[in-house]
């Protein structure tokens, strides 16, 4: 009898056990789901979550600035401010724009493969209506609209407004002035002269360009700069936006490709340039090794900081008009926030000339500063550099952007191309295939 | 010598308090069963259902039948990932087995016997360190350890006049799976070493004494009496390191991640790419559900013979 009893208290207690758990959990959720129901008043107490992934640079700076404005201007609102990484957006964005804790307002790359995509899945708020209301389509060049807007199939260039950008981005030459001078060489104003400069610094025994092959996609935008020399704006469309067939064999892949082998095989890189990273190959710049390093203006501020020893400057890859680059990151506002209108207010002073200029001050391109307030001849170069590019209309984007996950297709075949494992046309062949299957799958 | 049958005793008391007992620890496995459900089996039946979906990731999963696996059957990225797999579990199987199985040896017999307890811990201490250090920061270090430029190795190979050893470790096809693979042993060793020095101290003194007085070597002591004695132990480290290797995700991830071209691409990192980065949920599913389905069988096939020899033996 007692050993029944005992039996019975036992089960009870272990059932109640696990209802009280499952209970606790959907009282939890009623009761964010009555938090979530509440209206926030636009100007009273609420919270702000905002995500980025830029840590000391221009953009952090800057969007750091519009942060302590908005803290001044929203006593009673409580900033929640967290940095993820590249990858941690990447692999992860869609999950957190779908989830509960869905920041009010991130920092988004652009492009199909990731704005586009949650666009067309729904995940992010319509602003067309907002950015016309509070006057961000003026401050926003017409040529940053592309990167803006995307339409159903998740397609850029065309439909409702999902992201607004601050600032603009594109791929240079950063070189060691004083390497130059020591060398007798001039900035080069055509591939050629960029070549002869090349061949001069291996004739002396040091390894022009530097490169991280170990982390992959920085190749990419060394061979998309060579592709564009024999690209134009049809290509460019044909490639970005489906808007016709993409002939992977044609002049510009297969001149891109060759070229990028012969470079290799002249010398132009380390011969060991699939086992360095990134970031060896920027601190091989920063140390005076290296003369030349092809890569984007993300790295500016950094350089700005930590090059003490000798002076650069950047030029554009020479000879073209296309060149790799965009109007900058987006912030998107998730369709699941819940704090849109603080949201707004935040993208407001992030345009505004203020925190514009801090950006320009520390190394970036920003769209609505005040220039007159910059000295260092090295941050007007850079502006104007860009200026050049919207000027030529010459935006051609990143390689990655047409198909989901392309970035490691191409980073892959890069590597063996670099490495002379496959040849221009098998590397050509190599990249159409994926791209191609896509393509056809969203037919 | 006579000793007096208890087992009827017992049986006939385990008899007696059966029915009860086993009513009373059903209900106590409820919660076990219950988080061994939610965690293990329902992912588990998910993913293989996924595997037959294509799926980006958010919204509705569209059935594909058998499509995914015929994609894997002509990708050579899949085939490429369970090859290099094989060849790391095989590297990383034997060797540092082999290894832990000497250096326990050596350390148990030779180093308590001559130095202590003390010094003999801290060596295992030492050995069994990588394990407990976090994969990324391991994979990091030995990042550094192999740049081809100003790295650990390729330095001091340059020091000692061995220039021609250098190499371009993770940044050579020929070179990155070796490389990883060397990473991975070193990890590795302390596993087993850890493992066969406990085994060893079940072992009988009687037993090596026997065997002195018979005139055995000590490499003939510790091959014919040692090994077989503690053949248990090394089943189940070569299991569970066949097991671990071939879920190897961490070690790819922070070093090379799958390169140069597919040279170090394992199953798990590829699966990861196809989940997270090519939001191809149901191909990432599939490589998953295959990988899960041969570990399985070498799991089922090691049992089996484990358990015929121990029936035999």
């Amino acid at each position: 009898m007692k050993k029944s009893l005992l039996w019975i208290v036992v089960m009870v207690l272990s059932i109640s056990m696990v209802a009280a758990f499952s209970f606790a959990g959907c009282k939890a959720a009623a009761e964010a789901a009555a938090a979530v129901a509440e209206e926030t008043p636009s100007d009273v107490v609420g919270t702000l979550k905002i995500w980025d992934m830029e840590v000391d640079n221009a953009f952090s700076a800057s969007w750091g600035f519009a942060r302590e404005e908005f803290k001044a201007m929203y006593p009673n609102v409580t900033v929640e401010y967290e940095m993820k990484t590249f990858e941690q957006m990447e692999q992860s964005g869609k999950m957190f724009l779908n989830s509960a804790s869905v920041p009010d307002v991130m920092q988004c790359c652009s492009g199909l493969s990731r704005a586009g995509m949650y666009a067309s899945e729904g995940l992010l708020t319509d602003l067309t209506a907002v950015a016309e209301a509070r006057g961000w389509n003026d401050i926003t060049p017409p040529s940053f609209q592309t990167t803006c807007r995307y339409n159903e199939q998740g397609v850029m260039g065309s439909g409702n407004l999902y992201g607004v950008t601050n600032y603009g981005d594109f791929v240079m030459v950063y070189y060691n002035k004083d390497m130059f001078t020591q060398y007798g060489v001039e900035v080069p104003t055509s591939l050629a002269e960029l070549e002869a400069v090349c061949d001069k610094f291996v004739a002396e025994g040091i390894v022009p360009i530097t490169l991280g092959g170990l982390t992959g996609w920085p190749i990419g935008h060394v061979w998309w700069e060579l592709v564009l020399y024999n690209a134009d704006r049809e290509l460019i469309n044909n490639y970005f936006l489906y808007t016709g067939d993409v002939d992977f064999q044609g002049e510009a892949f297969a001149s891109g490709a060759e070229k990028l082998a012969e470079w290799a095989t002249k010398g132009y890189f380390d011969p060991n340039v699939n086992g360095i990273s990134y970031d060896d190959a920027n601190v091989a710049f920063v140390q005076g090794q290296t003369p030349i390093n092809i890569t984007g203006g993300w790295m500016f501020g950094s350089f700005l900081e930590k090059i003490t020893d000798f002076d650069w400057g950047i030029f554009l890859m020479p000879g073209k008009n296309l060149n790799q680059g965009s109007g900058g990151d987006l912030w998107v506002v998730p369709e699941k926030a819940k704090n849109k209108d603080l949201a707004y207010a935040y993208i407001d002073l992030t345009l505004k000339e203020e925190a514009q200029t801090i950006m320009a001050l520390v190394g970036g391109v920003p769209i609505n500063a005040d220039l007159t307030q910059i000295t260092d001849q090295k941050v007007l170069d850079l502006n104007a550099a860009f200026s050049t590019i919207v000027a030529n209309d010459g935006m051609a984007f990143y390689p990655d952007w047409p198909v989901p996950g392309y970035i490691n297709v191409l980073s892959s075949n890069l590597q063996e191309l670099l490495a002379g494992t496959i040849t221009p046309e098998e590397f050509n062949n190599a990249i159409s295939i994926p791209y191609n299957e896509y393509k056809e799958s969203r037919e | 010598m006579t000793h007096k049958d208890y087992s009827n005793n017992t049986k006939i008391a385990t008899l007696k308090a059966s029915s009860s007992l086993k009513k009373g620890y059903m209900v106590f496995l409820i919660p076990g069963v219950l988080l061994f459900l939610l965690i293990f089996v329902f992912p588990l039946l998910a993913n293989v259902v996924l595997s037959f979906t294509r799926w980006s990731g958010i919204g509705t999963p569209v059935w594909v039948g058998f499509a995914n696996y015929m994609k894997a059957i002509s990708d050579s990225n899949f085939w490429a990932s369970f090859k290099n797999s094989l060849l790391l579990v095989i590297a990383v199987t034997t060797i540092p087995t082999l290894i832990g199985l000497l250096l326990a040896g050596f350390i148990f017999e030779r180093i308590i016997a001559k130095f202590g307890r003390g010094i003999a811990n801290f060596f295992r201490g030492g050995f069994y360190l990588p394990q407990i250090v976090p994969v990324v920061v391991l994979g990091i270090m030995w990042r550094w350890i192999l740049q081809p430029n100003w790295g650990v190795l390729n330095l001091s190979l340059k020091a000692v006049g061995l220039d021609m050893l250098a190499r371009n470790w993770f940044g050579s096809a020929s070179t990155a799976l070796p490389s990883i693979m060397m990473m991975m042993i070193w990890m590795q060793i302390g596993y087993p070493l850890v493992i066969f020095i406990a085994a060893l101290q079940r072992i009988d003194p009687t037993v090596y004494e026997a065997a002195d007085l018979d005139g055995a070597s000590w490499l003939q002591r510790y091959f014919y009496i040692t090994i077989p004695l503690i053949r248990p132990e090394i089943f189940v480290v070569v299991l569970t390191t066949i097991i671990y290797v071939f879920k190897a995700f961490g070690q790819v991830y922070v070093t090379t991640k799958g390169g140069p071209g597919q040279a170090t691409i394992v199953p798990s990192y590829f699966s990861y790419q196809n989940f997270f980065q090519r939001s191809l949920v149901g191909y990432g599913a599939t490589i998953t559900t295959v990988l899960t389905i041969i570990i399985g069988l070498v799991a089922v096939g090691f049992i089996r013979m484990q358990t015929k020899q121990e029936q035999e033996g």
